[in-house]
C-alpha cells in the first residue's frame, strides 16, 4: 500500500479499500449488465408450446431466422425506423425556431421561458397520450374547431388509429427534447463571432445560415438522435392512438412479452432494436455533442 | 438591443405554436375537470368540484399514488446513495475500470426504457425474484441513477482538490473530510438529483409496466384505466399532478438554476 503524506497525492485519497471497489463494480454489474446480458442469452432459447428451451445445449439462431425471413418483422421495423427519423425531423423543425427564440432573449427571461418548456416533460406522459388522442379524434377539439371554422363540414377520422396520428402525438410529446440540446449548442456560441460577422456586414439572416446554422448543427444532430431513440423504444403511445394500422416495432416487442407469451423471441427482436438504437446513438455522439446528460 | 424585425416576429409566433403544442394536451383535462362530462360529452354550462370529490372515494387512484410515492422516494434514496457512493469512486478512485463502471451505468439511461424494463424483467424472472413493487423501486433506481450520478459527479468535478487536501492537512480522516468537507459542497447538487429523479420515477411508465407485479402506480393505473375510458376524477388527479409537478419545478429551478447556469456562463 502507498503511503499518504497528507493528501500530497493527487487525485488519491488514499486506497480504496476493496470491499467499496467491489461494490462500485458489483452493484452495476447485477443490476444493470447481467440483465443484459441475461436478455441477450434469452434470444437464443426457444419456445415450443408453453414450454421454455433454455438450457445451454439447445441454444438456437431460430428466433434470428425467423425475423428475417418472415414477411411481418422486417418491414415493420423500416416502416417503425423511418417513422421515427420523420419525428426526429419534424420534432428539430419545431424544435430549432423555439430554442434561437429561447437564446436571444436575456437574462431571467431566458431562464423562464426554458421553464414553461420543462413543465410540460413532467406531466404524466400517459394523460398527454390521452389528451392527444381526445384532442385529434373524430370528436375531438380539432374537429371541431375545423368545422367551427368552416373549414370541413364532416370530422375527419385520419388523425387518429394510423401511423399518421402515432407521427403526430410523438413529435408533440418529444419536441422538448429537440430543443434542449439545440438550445445548448446556441447558448455555446461565442458572441463574437456574431459581432464579427456583422461588422463584415453580413445581414442578420447570413449570419444566421452562414454562422449560427453549421455551428449548431452538431447540437441539432444530437437533438435528433435523442429525439429519435426517445420515439423507437416507445410502445405505449403507439398502443394509444396507432389502433390496427399504426403497428410498430416497440409494440411487437411487447406483445411478445403480453398477449404472444414468446419471451425469447421478444427478446430477439430487442436485440435487434438495440442494434437500431446503437446506430442512432453512435451516428448522434459521432456527428454530434454529446447527448445531453448534464 | 435587437430591432423588431419581421423574422423575430414570425420566431416568437412559431415559439408561440410549439407552446401551445405542447401546453394544449395539458390544459384539455384541467379545464374539463371543472366540468361534468356525460356520455363522452362535456357540458360547459356550469363549472363544479364533483371530479374533486368523486376522487377522495376512488380508493384505486389513491392506492396507486400511494404506491407511486413509497416506489418514487425508495428509487430517490437508494439512486442518491448509490449516486454519490460510485460519483466518489469515479472522482477519487484510482481503479482501471472505472470508465466501464460508468459506461455501464449509463445505459439503462441510453437503452429506451423497454430495453431496461424487459431486461429487468428477464432478470427477476431468471433468479426466481417475485414482481411486486420492490421491483419497481429496483427498477426505477437503475433508471434515475443515471442522471443522479451524473449531477453529482459534476459538482464533484468542479470541486478543487485543495479543499480535500487542505481537509487532510488538518488531520481530518477520510470519513469526517467527506461529511464536513464533500457532502456541504454536493447539497444543491443532491437536493436538484432528487427532485429530478422524483419527477423521473413519478412519471416512469415503460420500465413500471413490464416489471411490475400486481400493484399499480398511478401512472399504470391510468394507463389500464384509459383502454375503459376516464373517468371525470381522472381530469381532477392530473390537475392536482400538475399543479403538484409545477411547484416541485420551481422549488427544483430554484436549486439547480441559479449556480449551474451562472456558473457556466462565467
Amino acid at each position: 500500500m502507498k503511503t499518504r503524506i497528507a493528501g500530497l497525492e493527487v487525485n488519491q485519497i488514499g486506497r480504496t479499500p476493496w470491499p467499496l471497489t467491489l461494490l462500485a463494480y458489483g452493484l452495476p454489474t447485477f443490476f444493470i449488465l447481467i440483465p443484459l446480458l441475461s436478455f441477450l442469452t434469452y434470444s437464443f432459447f426457444w419456445v415450443k408450446g408453453t414450454e421454455l428451451h433454455s438450457s445451454f445445449q439447445d441454444l438456437t439462431f431460430l428466433n434470428y431466422v425467423r425475423i428475417f425471413t418472415d414477411q411481418i418483422y422486417l418491414p415493420v421495423l423500416w416502416r417503425t425506423t423511418v417513422l421515427c427519423l420523420e419525428v426526429a425531423v419534424l420534432a428539430v423543425c419545431f424544435g430549432y425556431p423555439v430554442a434561437y427564440f429561447l437564446a436571444s432573449l436575456q437574462g431571467r427571461k431566458k431562464y423562464m421561458f426554458l421553464m414553461l418548456l420543462l413543465v410540460p416533460l413532467l406531466m404524466s406522459y400517459v394523460i398527454k397520450i390521452y389528451a392527444i388522442r381526445s384532442i385529434l379524434g373524430g370528436n375531438g377539439f380539432l374537429n371541431r374547431f375545423l368545422m367551427a371554422s368552416g373549414l370541413i363540414d364532416q370530422p375527419l377520422t385520419f388523425f387518429v388509429f394510423n401511423l399518421q396520428a402515432v407521427l403526430l402525438a410523438l413529435t408533440v410529446l418529444l419536441i422538448p427534447f429537440a430543443v434542449l440540446p439545440i438550445f445548448l449548442s446556441l447558448e455555446k456560441l461565442p458572441r463574437n463571432l456574431l459581432e464579427a460577422s456583422a461588422d463584415l456586414g453580413a445581414s442578420e439572416l447570413q449570419t444566421f445560415l452562414r454562422v449560427v446554422l453549421p455551428m449548431s448543427l452538431p447540437g441539432v444532430i444530437a437533438a435528433a438522435s435523442f429525439v429519435f431513440v426517445l420515439a423507437i423504444g416507445d410502445f405505449l403511445t403507439p398502443q394509444m392512438v396507432g389502433g390496427n394500422s399504426g403497428f410498430t416495432f416497440g409494440r411487437i416487442i411487447y406483445s411478445q412479452f403480453g398477449t404472444a407469451y414468446n419471451w425469447p423471441f421478444g427478446s430477439a427482436l430487442s436485440v435487434l432494436l438495440c442494434a437500431v438504437v446503437i446506430i442512432a446513438i453512435v451516428v448522434g455522439s459521432r456527428f454530434g455533442n454529446k447527448r445531453g446528460l448534464a | 438591443m435587437r430591432r423588431l424585425s419581421l423574422g423575430r416576429i414570425g420566431l416568437g409566433a412559431l415559439t408561440g405554436l410549439v407552446f401551445i403544442l405542447l401546453y394544449g394536451p395539458i390544459f384539455v383535462p384541467i379545464v374539463s375537470s371543472f366540468f361534468t362530462v356525460k356520455y363522452g360529452q362535456v357540458d360547459w354550462s356550469h363549472a363544479n368540484l364533483d371530479a374533486y370529490a368523486l376522487l377522495v372515494n376512488n380508493d384505486g387512484i389513491l392506492t396507486a399514488l400511494e404506491n407511486t410515492l413509497l416506489v418514487g422516494v425508495s428509487a430517490v434514496v437508494l439512486a442518491l446513495i448509490l449516486g454519490c457512493f460510485l460519483a466518489m469512486f469515479y472522482r477519487f478512485s484510482r481503479s482501471p475500470g472505472r470508465g466501464f463502471v460508468q459506461f455501464i451505468i449509463f445505459l439503462p439511461f441510453l437503452m429506451p426504457p423497454i430495453i431496461t424494463g424487459l431486461a429487468l424483467l428477464i432478470f427477476f424472472d431468471d433468479i426466481n425474484f417475485d414482481r411486486s413493487l420492490i421491483t419497481v423501486i429496483i427498477g426505477h433506481t437503475v433508471f434515475v441513477l443515471a442522471l443522479v450520478y451524473r449531477t453529482i459527479l459534476v459538482r464533484l468535478q468542479s470541486l478543487g482538490m485543495n479543499m480535500i487536501e487542505a481537509s487532510y492537512d488538518l488531520g481530518a480522516s477520510g470519513w469526517q473530510t467527506f461529511r464536513l468537507v464533500i457532502l456541504p459542497n454536493l447539497k444543491s447538487a443532491l437536493i436538484g438529483a432528487a427532485i429530478l429523479a422524483f419527477a423521473l420515477s413519478f412519471d416512469e411508465t415503460m420500465i413500471t409496466i413490464l416489471v411490475t407485479g400486481t400493484d399499480n402506480t398511478l401512472p399504470i393505473r391510468l394507463w389500464a384505466m384509459m383502454r375503459l375510458g376516464f373517468t371525470p376524477d381522472i381530469n381532477a388527479l392530473v390537475a392536482i399532478i400538475l399543479a403538484f409537478t409545477t411547484v416541485l419545478v420551481l422549488v427544483a429551478s430554484r436549486q439547480l438554476i441559479p449556480k449551474e447556469f451562472t456558473t457556466r456562463e462565467a
